[in-house]
């Protein structure tokens, strides 16, 4: 049988559901004994509850961010013409390689991607 | 029930594996993909150890960027998440490093527009976690949110597992007398 101390220490990894089956078995087994151990796996199911939403409550990244992300990795996007103000959700993008070869061009409507060209990095297809 | 968590994180990292190896072919798509399946979730381990919104931006953009740079010295040693979360910290603590030193304008604090309860609530929590210091909120993240067992955040961080039970243990401690 384990000792209190010890299943406490577990018990964060035991209601996650992260314990190595061995492990939980032991734990689970205390906890069914121990009223003790029990409030501490319903504090531990509450501060994974409370931690849980109040990071998912957090505003989510910006499509900027992505924008960004490109403009480092496919290249830099020299035209973005965002008309979306009078046209929902359209949007033209093109990008240019240091060279100027075009690689990509997208037309977004509505949020749906619609692929104007693209080449891969390296060369051919 | 344990078998199936495992066999669905099998087949998530498995899919990870596909996808960053298309990215290190150079495949755009395969990045976008792949920035949908992490951006959010570094986003929330960045803000975790930042407790700044726009610094944690910038820990999304610069670990995508590292990805896609550094996609083909994936060594596939350690989850795909592990290895992003691992380029994410470095990023992290670099940028809070030169924002103690004054290189970076602080961030206005978040605020949410909605004062609801279940919002006052949120930020409640925020703030109990970013009370905490840096090294105990890191392992209530990665336990809670990312559902890492303590070894596998003792083998992320690179301490031993007794240094993760009782970080959690004095982080549980701190949580509970804040959260009340
Ligand atoms: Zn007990």
């Amino acid at each position: 049988m384990m000792r209190c101390e010890d299943v406490r220490e577990l018990i964060p990894w035991y209601v996650e559901g992260s314990l190595d089956a061995e492990e939980a078995r032991a734990v689970a087994g205390h906890v069914a004994a121990c009223e003790a151990c029990v409030r501490e796996v319903a504090a531990a199911l509450r501060m994974r509850t409370e931690v849980r939403n109040a990071l998912d409550g957090l505003p989510r990244l910006s499509e900027k961010t992505w924008v960004r992300i490109r403009e480092r990795t496919g290249g830099r996007s020299i035209a973005r013409i965002d008309v979306g103000s009078f046209l929902l959700g359209f949007r033209l993008g093109a990008s240019v390689v240091r060279g100027g070869v075009p690689m990509r061009g997208d037309l977004q409507v509505l949020g749906q991607n619609i692929k104007l060209f693209e080449r891969r990095r390296g060369g051919s297809r | 029930m344990a078998g199936w968590a495992e066999s669905d994180a099998g087949a998530a990292e498995l899919e990870d594996r596909r996808l960053l190896a298309r990215v290190a072919r150079g495949d755009e798509d395969s990045l976008r993909v792949f920035y949908d399946r992490f951006a959010e979730r570094v986003l929330r381990y960045a803000y975790t150890l930042l407790h700044r919104r726009h610094l944690a931006e910038d820990v999304v953009q610069e670990t995508m960027v590292a990805v896609w740079n550094g996609a083909g010295r994936f060594g596939g040693r350690s989850k795909v998440s592990t290895w992003v979360f691992g380029i994410a910290r470095h990023r992290a603590l670099d940028l809070l490093r030169r924002e103690i030193r004054g290189e970076r304008v602080p961030d206005v604090p978040l605020t949410l527009p909605d004062p609801a309860p279940a919002v006052e609530r949120r930020e409640h929590v925020l703030s109990a976690l970013s009370s905490l210091p840096e090294d105990q909120r890191e392992v209530v993240f990665l336990t809670f949110y990312e559902g890492l067992s303590y070894k596998e955040i003792a083998a992320a961080l690179a301490i031993p597992e007794g240094t993760v039970k009782s970080r959690m243990f004095h982080a549980k401690r701190k949580l509970a007398e804040a959260l009340t």
